[in-house]
């Protein structure tokens, strides 16, 4: 279902290894039972009844998409990019990143600025299954800090952070998330007094539907949002509306192992913006390539090449005809 | 100071009173938590790491390989 590599971090993830290899010996022995392919089970799971109260737990809220997000949206960048990750236990690394590029300057006016910037980031992480911690460091003050913590086995509180040197820029958000058998609920308390909460319910085994509504303190706004997911072993289908006035869809169909194409569509009524874009998501042995084009006229890659074990070259293209702006960026990723 | 708040202290009632010191410490507790969270996560994380089993030792943490 979606993409084969792991979910769970936000990190791009590493080609997988290859796919199991076929060739198993016939079930039923030697005649005409063992040259005809063995019944699958497929069938059997068409007439299983559909039990409503044993219903498997959804997918995070903020998650749904997260299968088009992954083959849509990779970490594209601009420039030379260099990390390196130090394992020093199972669960505890250090890692060091070097990123030397451009940085577009929002400007009042139609063209693009760049100023070209450079920047080393040094990284904590600890991964225990209870308890995962996350820091990183810039030259420039700014502490990225994530940390996610099982208070129970089903309660889990997790903390994400920017904290800056200049005082008024930091956000931080508190996320308090229950697990129940076919649901699951999520509170929110984040800096500039926010405050959110979202829940979502499996409704049959492929439907999901959730809501969600926050409230901003500073600004005094809050707003209201629902959301639906439908997936299957082999498509992904979302869909999201807000009273922010965001309207915005999203489809993945994973059209064999290696191959999967996603599509999305976002409409946002506030300032009449459509976008909509289509992509490709390949994952093959030795790399993995994503591709995508846009409404915008926007059209990029990302390939993340296996070169040997724990060595990984990324090359990295985004095209923007319109605006005329070209980024091209490689990279190299050592360590796990 | 305890003349400049004697005169604030008639003006206010108590519970307004009680909430403009709650909101003050706990604006100082946020500042101090924010600069303290600044500094000590990565001192943090290290030190949770460098306690987890397999202990590792200070070599293979200051090493480049």
């Amino acid at each position: 279902m979606g993409s084969a590599a792991s979910a769970a971090s936000d990190a791009a993830p590493p080609p997988p290894s290859p796919a199991q290899p076929h060739g198993a010996a016939p079930p039923y022995g030697h005649g005409l039972a063992g040259i005809l392919p063995p019944k699958s089970d497929g069938d059997d799971k068409k007439e299983e009844k559909v039990d409503y109260l044993n219903l498997p737990c959804p997918v995070p809220y903020e998650e749904i998409q997260r299968e088009a997000l992954m083959s849509l949206k990779p970490e594209l960048f601009e420039g030379l990019r260099f990390d390196f990750t130090k394992m020093l236990t199972q669960k505890f690394a250090l890692s060091h990143s070097v990123l030397m590029g451009s940085l577009e300057v929002p400007s009042q006016s139609a063209d693009v600025i760049k100023v070209p910037t450079s920047q080393y980031e040094f990284g904590a992480n600890f991964l225990d299954p209870k308890l995962m911690l996350i820091g990183r460091l810039m030259t420039d003050g700014r502490l990225n800090a994530r940390v996610k913590c099982d208070l129970t086995e089903n309660l889990a509180l997790k903390i994400n952070a920017q904290l800056t040197s200049e005082p008024h820029y930091s956000q931080g958000m508190f996320n308090f998330d229950y697990k129940g058998t076919d649901y699951r609920a999520q509170f929110q308390i984040g800096n500039n007094a926010f405050y959110g909460a979202n829940y979502i319910q499996s409704v049959t085994p492929n439907l999901s539907m959730g809501t969600e509504i926050f409230w901003l303190g500073q600004q005094r706004k809050s707003g209201i949002g629902f959301n639906s997911r439908y997936n299957t072993d082999k498509m992904v289908g979302t869909l999201q509306v807000a009273s922010t006035g965001i309207v915005a869809l999203s489809y993945v169909q994973k059209v064999s192992e290696k191959v999967s194409l996603a599509t999305d569509f976002m409409y946002n009524h506030m300032s009449r913006d459509v976008t909509s874009s289509v992509g490709y998501d390949y994952i093959l042995r030795q790399c993995r390539l994503r591709g995508k084009i846009d409404s915008n006229g926007v059209v990029a890659a990302y390939l993340e090449e296996r070169l040997n074990m724990g060595v990984n070259f990324l090359l990295s293209a985004e095209i923007d005809h319109p605006k005329k702006n070209y980024k091209f960026g490689f990279g190299m990723t050592v360590g796990e | 100071m305890e003349k400049g708040k004697a005169p604030a202290d008639a003006a206010e009632p108590a519970a307004a009173c009680a909430a403009r010191l709650a909101r003050e410490w706990s604006t100082w507790a946020m500042k101090n938590a924010k600069v303290v969270a600044h500094y000590g996560f990565i001192p943090l994380v290290i030190l949770v790491g460098m306690r987890s089993e397999p202990k590792p030792s200070l070599a293979q943490l200051l090493s480049p390989v």
